[in-house]
């Protein structure tokens, strides 16, 4: 993993020395973009590997969509490389964008055009069959149907058909999800599954938290134009959503048993701290003390608690937490 | 599920052939739409005909001191260029801005098609719908007025063709400024019927003040009319109106080219 927030880390190579190994679909370095005098994006390097659903999140204002914006070619930067598939989105724009399939924020189709009229239209000459796609993804049924007509789910899903269509290399869904309901997200969420499964190269930008968890295979942090983080989403829980917290309450003893019993657990493996107050007992540790507390609660040969509450951190909690720091600048991040 | 990748080398193979395909699915899929889309049906082709039947018929067939020739045949030459209007000031910026606002640019740009075929697909629907409003036109014109005879036919058809072509770069310009479809339809409602009224569907200009006439003689809708109807009644070359009407072609056509682009 890479540090955030570095210096232009392309260490002295010019755009054209830029490795570019087969299994990296989309390389970026030292990308920075302004409007007027706000910088967007800040120095920022990213790779997406061959066949892997990489996630881009951050709060709104990240930089998240000028950064897929510029990958895509319809920005320019105001500096720093990006290659996508080895080349350059504006200068090869025709070629690339014959490769790179994408659902973009705040993009619609005309209200009137059909289903089938839009899969027509969009079929390159290398199409795959969008009838097959249509029912791969339950729009058999809409094909007369106006875009107009169509519910919000639905319209997404047409939108991944539409993103698929001419075999891409790379797929780019940028805020697939906003605005639907769960039912909505879900089915478009299975959509996305699919293409991982197939091993389609997907960039997920979003800034829900639960999708990336869902989705990625790999998940990107940004704030403010820069990488605050990037990992797995287990690295960045293990890094980031600090313990697993294990709740109950104690029968009540004297204070001479209490004191022993808060010792015990203390002392079990994996276990970074154990508080005692009036709601019971907190143990804080790894995922380790789940195990751990379950085993000696059953050793105390007394009935499980029926106030037991395990609280185990994921993607989201790790993510606020790494979000919301005040400053970033001292994210420790493995290399 | 199969998304199988493509080599690069294969799917650039032809791109040219891929260009021209490309633009043709877009036109042909425009001008689909186009027969859907009711503001179009009614601005373009019943709006200039309705008109042009109550207009044409109010002032009766004989020439005066306000027509210098049949009044109904000078109605029925004006209005060929209220089409031209209602297309170039009200169904091509509303349908372009529309577009804008929706995002569906922006997709047509990402999904690789080519540089000019949004432009090239405007220019065409545009000129087809005058084509085809102009010639319904003439046919409802045709049993109930006649249609004058045509006196100076290839200057007839430079000014339809440049009239034509200036209305329709205005209105994909026009399109691509305004932030959305409401936006266009004011603008376009503000542009378009003091144009229609002052300088060409309206009253004939010797019943105007002289300040009025003044202004609807340099109204650019009003100087396409002259360009069309002074050499099909006779009334004269109109080649001062032609010439400015093909300097806004040039100029309407390389702003809106250049805000088309994707």
């Amino acid at each position: 993993m890479r540090a955030e927030a570095r210096a232009p880390s392309n260490g002295g190579m010019t755009t054209e020395q830029l490795p570019d190994p087969a299994d990296r679909v989309v390389t970026v370095r030292n990308l920075t973009k302004s409007y007027d005098r706000r910088v967007v994006v800040d120095h920022l390097d990213l790779d997406v590997q061959a066949g892997e659903v990489l996630g881009l999140i951050g709060a709104n204002g990240a930089g998240k969509t000028t950064t897929v914006e510029m990958v895509q070619g319809l920005r320019r930067q105001d500096s720093g490389t990006v290659r996508v598939l080895g080349l350059d989105p504006h200068r090869d724009a025709d070629r690339i964008r014959q490769q790179v399939g994408s659902q973009l924020q705040s993009s619609g189709l005309p209200d009137r055009l059909r289903v089938s009229e839009a899969v027509t239209l969009f079929s390159g000459p290398h199409a795959t069959d969008g009838d097959r796609l249509l029912e791969q993804f339950g729009l058999a049924h809409r094909r007369r149907f106006p875009f107009a007509g169509m519910s919000g789910g639905e319209r997404q899903r047409l939108f991944l058909v539409l993103a698929l269509l001419n075999r891409p290399r790379l797929v780019i869904l940028d805020e697939l999800t906003q605005g639907l309901d769960p039912a909505a997200r879900r089915e478009v969420w299975s959509a996305v599954s699919q293409l991982r499964d197939a091993g389609t190269t997907v960039l997920l930008v979003t800034h829900e938290l639960d999708e990336a968890e869902a989705l990625c295979d790999r998940v990107v942090a940004m704030r403010d134009g820069r990488v605050l983080d990037e990992g797995t989403p287990a690295e960045l829980v293990t890094r980031h959503a600090g313990e697993v917290t294990a709740r109950f309450s104690l029968p009540p003893l004297d204070v001479i048993a209490t004191a022993d019993t808060l010792q015990q657990l203390n002392r079990l493996p994996g276990v970074r701290g154990v508080t005692h107050g009036r709601d019971g007992v907190a143990l804080r540790g790894g995922r380790e003390i789940i195990a751990q507390v379950g085993a000696w609660l059953v050793s105390t040969g007394r009935p499980i608690p029926a106030d037991l509450r395990v609280d185990v951190p994921d993607l989201e909690t790790a993510l606020l937490t790494l979000l919301n720091k005040p400053d970033h600048t001292d994210i420790g991040v493995a290399s | 599920m199969t998304t199988a990748t493509t080599p690069a080398a294969e799917v650039t193979a032809t791109p040219r052939r891929r260009h021209r395909s490309t633009t043709r699915r877009l036109l042909t899929t425009e001008l689909r739409l186009l027969t859907r889309d009711p503001l179009t049906l009614t601005f373009v082709l019943v709006f200039p005909i309705v008109t042009m039947l109550i207009i044409g018929g109010s002032f009766g067939t004989e020439p005066d001191e306000a027509f210098p020739v049949n009044p109904s045949h000078w109605y029925v030459a004006s209005y060929l260029t209220v089409v031209i209007g209602a297309t170039g000031l009200i169904m091509l910026p509303v349908h372009i801005a529309s577009y804008g606002e929706r995002g569906v640019l922006r997709r047509f740009a990402a999904s690789g098609f080519p540089r000019w075929s949004f432009a090239l697909a405007q220019l065409s629907i545009g000129l087809t719908a005058i084509a085809v409003a102009g010639v319904l036109l003439l046919a409802v014109a045709a049993p109930v007025y006649g249609i004058p005879d045509v006196e100076s036919p290839l200057r007839v058809a430079a000014g339809i063709l440049v009239g034509s072509v200036a209305f329709v770069s205005i209105g994909v310009l026009l399109g691509t400024l305004l932030p959305s479809a409401r936006a266009a339809q004011a603008i376009g409602l503000l542009l378009f019927f003091p144009s229609f009224l002052l300088g060409v569907g309206g009253p004939p200009p010797e019943v105007m003040s002289e300040p009025l006439r003044e202004v609807a003689d340099k109204l650019p809708l009003a100087l396409a009319n002259q360009a069309v109807r002074e050499p099909w009644l006779g009334l004269g070359d109109a080649n001062g109106s032609l010439v400015a009407v093909t300097a806004i072609a040039v100029v309407a056509t390389a702003l809106a080219a250049r805000r088309t682009a994707l």
